[in-house]
């Protein structure tokens, strides 16, 4: 539809599930964006979005050993990143740092700071500590929290403190409370833990199955945005657990990712297997708002929190970040390796 | 000359006005100087020239003239002369008789002074003679008077003396008006001189008043006296300062007894209305009529007997016939509570308005009429919107019925349910309008006074129980949390989980509703309001109005949430059989597949019983093969031209010819647009539900890593599934893309994507199928038995 003309595409080789903004680089507005390949050789494509806008140029393309699974950017230091990646039956989790080679896109080897070679089950995937310059790493596998401490001096991670999630949960990702850096989301098969970085335990939980995605809010404390398969997707207020303060229908099929934007309150991002981007306006507001929307009639009467639906994409979207630099826009990675960043500026007016 | 006629006196002038007026035959020309010619002839006037006069009159008359005029004028003067003598003579005459009466006055003065005198003397010697007499008499007259009084004084105490003995006759008589007369005019005696002189006479009337007393209260509390001796009975009494007010009250009290036995019998009759059968109806009704009517005059009576005994107790007799309205209101509205019909609640209208209007006939002052269309406003409301929480209760009672079965999906249940709550709200909605037209096509005079606001209520009562209804099928569907008040309903709800069956035949339901139910309500709405002038542009202001194009648009995005919701609920089952397949096996280590995996049975199941849901509440539609809408679209994955290349190197082996087949196969293909809208037919549904089923299974394999084995079985069940896939589904296009998907899915995932030789394939098929068809029939022949 609409959507298809504003998008700037760039094409990855093979097919990819992650997206990252690399937030610190403050002069360019760029995503890195790993393949995931289980036969051919997976690259890492550093993407900077032209000047103009119109245009994404790839900056740097390595060559990384595995299907990566995972890729977060370095919130402080923009040339690092870490990767979760599988060789098929194993797999492995590493802070990598990208070579000064800027321009040459002769696929060099990413020089690897650390490897997170602590864990025993499968990766799910590694957070940094949310804003600032910190040395600190969290990693989740399937049963267990690590917390890592990185020497990028000595190239080396030291695991601070673990804990298995018990037997009975299987973990599948997390976030990092931007408020609360004591505080982890993880996600399981029925619900969402969150876990005290200070004590290594559990504090509470949230009972919601089958979490793809979660985010917290980074504007507003308390707000977390799960995404689910088939129940679309909730807005939770991490002070009252019990029900979600806001439900959004979510995709025709599951929806697999969800995105808060770092700068304008209530606008969601989501992508979904049904090959499509939703954007969202949600506002949580006040407690007045909260209430009424909760009750049964503003069903019906509530303006449709959907702002647009980005339809233009061949296969289902595992990716999506905000740009933090200029938070009106996003990129989005489906998975036949397609990166479209696009611009929410149209319909930021309508708020 | 005018200045010299000034100093004339009055009388010469008026003479000679008199003259003038004589001589002048014209006056007005005679009068003031004027031109000499003109007024020769004028002698009287001051101008007149006599020497002109003359030479004019000697220049124009002939001799004879002269002569003539010569005559006249000496006759005139003649004339005056005499005149003038006369007058002298009688100013004289007069003059002469003044003169004489000053004299005689002068004379009679003398000599009355003296007289004056003595007559002062003798009125003094009267007024000194009758003092004399006054005060030899005023003595004896002093003594005339207090004789007197003594006298009235023992008159008086005769009459008290005599009292009791009066007032015995008197009651004996019955003549109590008069006793009540002689009481009161002895009690100031009684009050000054009671303690000591007339003790025992006092007590002795007393005594005689006590009877009195008690004969009057009998007489006033007797029905069998008439209203005029009873009404006389109550002034004496108050007369005789007897406590009226508790006698009021007593009698009130009555008033108030005869009125509870009213209401008893009013609740008999809407009792009996309630419960007679077709048969008794009328008998029973007519004999309560009656009995209540008898009643009702009675109280009639009383209340007018009671207006004229105690002519300033209105109020209280409003406030008591107002409370018979509210009672006989609330009894009704109790009797609401329970299913009443229009007939009987017109009944009982019309038995309330009766009294209304013969108690109105006794007291006009209260306005009882106003007060009952007050009053029954609210009651008429109420009944009304009782009709249609009934009716809401019908509907939602038809759908409760198919939850407690709920997995077991009995056969034609669902669609048992669906008509059941189909019927119940047509024929609810329209005896309910007929109830209405009833209700408006009565004459009774409450009723066309409320004609207006009763279809305002109408109207209202239909918006909002469509509103309701709205939201009871969310409740139902779970789709909102229940209030607090309808936690009984939810209760239910809340045990087992929802039924999809269930959501499944509200979301037919609210097509039913849409599509149906409110065209022909409002036909039939418009058919009654026509024969009314309707109150819209009134009903408009206050928001009463029902409107069927909102309904209509609420119940439609309500089909198809619910529809939404049955296909999540059924796909959310589909999901988590899928996701116990995918997740348990270790992938990478899977075995060599020897027969299909049994999650495609329970996959089969699952759509079998959507199949049979759906195929009992939904209709057929007919094939299409037009996709119009698109939510979203996939192709294939493999527009990578690497792959491409890739598959192309693998071309020379035999086995991943065939995988390239389909992937080149895909690639031709048109771009299929998976997502499309869902529609209200079976195969829609079915077609949905498999559609996302197979959407999620591909992302599920996305997820995982295979090894060769891996990747065969999912092979091998995906191509067992394709057939029977197909049947059900109307998009075969479609259902081919996303089998073919789930396989290119797989071998993306898979370390080495060798799929299985043709003829193994067909082999385990084969196994499976025979398999498949023995256990059919092995489950069928008992059941068929």
């Amino acid at each position: 539809m609409q959507a298809g003309s504003s998008g700037v595409g760039y094409g990855l080789k093979y097919q990819a599930r992650c997206i990252s903004d690399v937030k610190a680089d403050t002069d360019h507005t760029s995503f890195l964006a790993g393949t995931l390949s289980l036969r051919e050789e997976n690259e890492v494509h550093l993407i900077r979005l032209s000047a103009d806008g119109t245009e994404l140029i790839c900056e740097g393309l390595f060559s990384h050993p595995n299907e990566i699974w995972d890729l977060r950017s370095c919130p402080f230091d923009q040339r690092i990143f870490t990767t979760v990646y599988s060789t098929g039956e194993s797999y492995g989790a590493a802070v990598w740092q990208i070579p000064e080679l800027y321009g040459q896109l002769n696929s060099p080897q990413l020089e690897r700071v650390a490897l997170l070679d602590a864990h025993v089950s499968k990766i799910k995937c590694v957070l940094w500590w949310p804003s600032g310059r910190n040395d600190k790493l969290v990693s989740i596998d399937e049963e267990n929290l690590f917390l890592w401490s990185l020497d990028s001096s000595k190239k080396a991670a030291q695991v601070q403190s673990k804990e298995s999630a018990g037997t009975m949960h299987y973990l599948s990702g997390g976030a990092w409370d931007p408020h609360d850096v004591n505080s982890i989301a993880a996600t399981c098969e029925s619900s969402v833990q969150f876990w005290d970085l200070r004590t290594m335990t559990k504090t509470s939980s949230i009972d919601v199955s089958h979490v793809r995605t979660i985010d917290y809010d980074t504007k507003k404390d308390h707000i977390l945005v799960t995404a689910e398969d088939e129940t679309g997707i909730h807005i939770w207020d991490l002070r009252k657990t019990k029900v979600p303060i806001r439900e959004l229908p979510g995709h025709t099929h599951w929806t697999w990712a969800v995105a808060c934007n770092p700068e304008y309150d209530g606008l969601i991002l989501s992508g979904g297997t049904d090959s499509a981007v939703n954007l969202w306006l949600a506002p949580t507001g006040s407690r007045d708002e909260i209430t009424s929307d909760s009750g049964q009639n503003s069903l019906s009467l509530k303006v449709d929190p959907l702002v647009n639906s980005y339809t233009d994409y061949e296969d289902s979207v595992y990716g999506l970040a905000w740009s933090s630099r200029e938070p009106w826009i996003f990129a989005s990675l489906s998975y036949d390796g397609r990166v479209v960043v696009e611009s929410v500026k149209p319909y930021l007016s309508r708020k | 000359m005018a200045i010299e006629d000034a100093p004339l006196d009055d009388k010469a002038k008026r003479m000679r006005d008199l003259l003038s007026s004589f001589y002048a035959p014209d006056p007005s020309v005679a009068g003031g100087s004027l031109p000499k010619g003109a007024s020769l002839d004028a002698i009287n006037t001051d101008s007149f020239d006599a020497d002109q006069y003359m030479n004019l009159l000697v220049q124009r008359a002939n001799l004879e003239g002269l002569l003539q005029k010569h005559v006249e004028m000496a006759a005139e003067i003649k004339n005056l002369d005499t005149d003038l003598q006369m007058l002298v003579y009688e100013n004289y005459n007069k003059f002469i008789s003044a003169t004489d009466a000053i004299k005689r006055m002068k004379s009679n003065i003398v000599g009355m002074e003296a007289n004056m005198e003595q007559l002062l003397d003798k009125i003094m010697s009267v007024q000194s003679r009758s003092d004399g007499v006054n005060n030899s008499l005023f003595g004896k007259r002093e003594h005339i008077e207090k004789l007197h009084r003594t006298r009235n004084l023992l008159r008086k105490v005769q009459f008290i003396y005599d009292l009791p003995a009066r007032l015995g006759k008197c009651i004996k008589a019955e003549a109590y008006a008069d006793a009540v007369r002689f009481y009161t005019g002895a009690m100031p005696i009684f009050k000054a001189y009671g303690e000591s002189s007339f003790q025992d006479c006092k007590r002795a009337s007393e005594e005689a008043v006590m009877t009195i007393t008690k004969n009057l209260q009998g007489k006033l509390f007797s029905d069998s006296e008439s209203i005029q001796t009873r009404a006389e009975a109550a002034v004496l009494l108050k007369q005789l300062d007897f406590p009226v007010d508790g006698l009021k009250v007593r009698l009130f009290e009555k008033l108030e007894q005869s009125l509870g036995g009213l209401q008893v019998k009013i609740g008999d009759v809407a009792d009996a209305l309630e419960e007679s059968n077709d048969e008794q109806e009328n008998d029973l009704q007519l004999g309560f009529a009656v009995a209540h009517d008898a009643s009702v005059h009675e109280f009639v009576e009383t209340v007018r007997a009671y207006r004229v005994i105690f002519p300033d107790s209105e109020s209280q007799l409003i406030k008591l016939s107002e409370d018979l309205i509210t009672k006989h209101f609330l009894i009704t509205e109790q009797h609401m509570k329970k299913r009443v019909s229009t007939a009987t609640f017109l009944r009982v209208l019309r038995i309330i308005w009766d009294d209304v209007l013969l108690i109105d006939h006794v007291l006009p002052e209260a306005l009882l009429h106003d007060y009952c269309f007050k009053v029954s406003q609210s009651a008429i409301k109420q009944y009304v919107s009782s009709m249609f929480s009934h009716l809401l209760d019908d509907v939602s009672g038809a759908m409760m019925k198919v939850h407690p079965q709920q997995n077991n999906v009995a056969e034609e249940q669902l669609q048992v349910a669906l008509e059941a709550g189909k019927n119940s709200l047509l024929k609810g909605s329209m005896d309910l309008l007929l109830g209405f037209r009833q209700l408006l096509e009565d004459n009774l005079d409450l009723l066309v006074k409320l004609r207006e606001l009763i279809t305002d209520w109408v109207q209202a009562g239909f918006q909002q129980f469509f509103e309701a209804l709205d939201t009871r099928f969310l409740l139902l569907s779970g789709r909102i949390k229940s209030s607090p008040q309808d936690q009984s309903l939810s209760e239910g709800l809340q045990s087992e989980k929802i039924s999809s069956g269930l959501v499944l035949v509200l979301a037919q339901l609210c097509v039913f509703v849409e599509q149906t139910a409110i065209p022909r309500i409002t036909e039939a709405r418009t058919e009654i309001a026509a024969s009314f002038s309707s109150s819209g542009a009134r009903g408009y202001e206050h928001g009463l109005v029902f409107h069927p194009t909102e309904i209509s648009r609420v119940f439609q995005s309500a089909s198809e949430k619910f529809l939404h919701q049955y296909i999540n609920m059924r796909t959310h089952r589909i999901s988590v059989l899928l996701r116990k397949r995918f997740t348990t096996p270790n992938w990478i280590k899977h075995k060599e597949p020897r027969e299909v995996h049994m999650f495609v049975d329970l996959f089969l199941q699952e759509l079998e019983a959507v199949g049979s849901e759906v195929k009992q509440i939904l209709s057929q539609g007919v094939r299409k093969h037009r996709r119009s809408e698109s939510n979203g679209s996939t192709t294939s994955s493999l527009s990578n031209s690497l792959r491409d290349d890739k598959l192309r190197r693998s071309n020379t082996q035999r086995a991943r010819s065939q995988l390239l087949e389909t992937h080149l196969a895909k690639l031709f293909k048109q771009k299929v647009e998976i997502f499309t809208k869902v529609e209200f037919t079976r195969e829609s549904v079915v077609t949905t539900i498999i559609k996302l089923g197979l959407k999620s299974l591909q992302e599920f394999v996305r997820l995982q890593t295979l090894n060769r084995s891996g990747f065969q079985q999912i092979q091998l069940d995906i191509q067992f599934l394709r057939t029977p896939l197909k049947e059900l589904a109307e998009d075969e296009a479609a259902i081919d893309f996303l089998l073919d998907e789930v396989i290119v899915g797989a071998s993306d995932r898979c370390l080495d994507p060798t799929p299985l030789e043709p003829p193994i394939l067909d082999k385990l098929i084969h196994a499976k199928t025979a398999e498949t068809k023995e256990q059919n029939s092995s489950v069928a022949s008992p059941t068929s038995q």
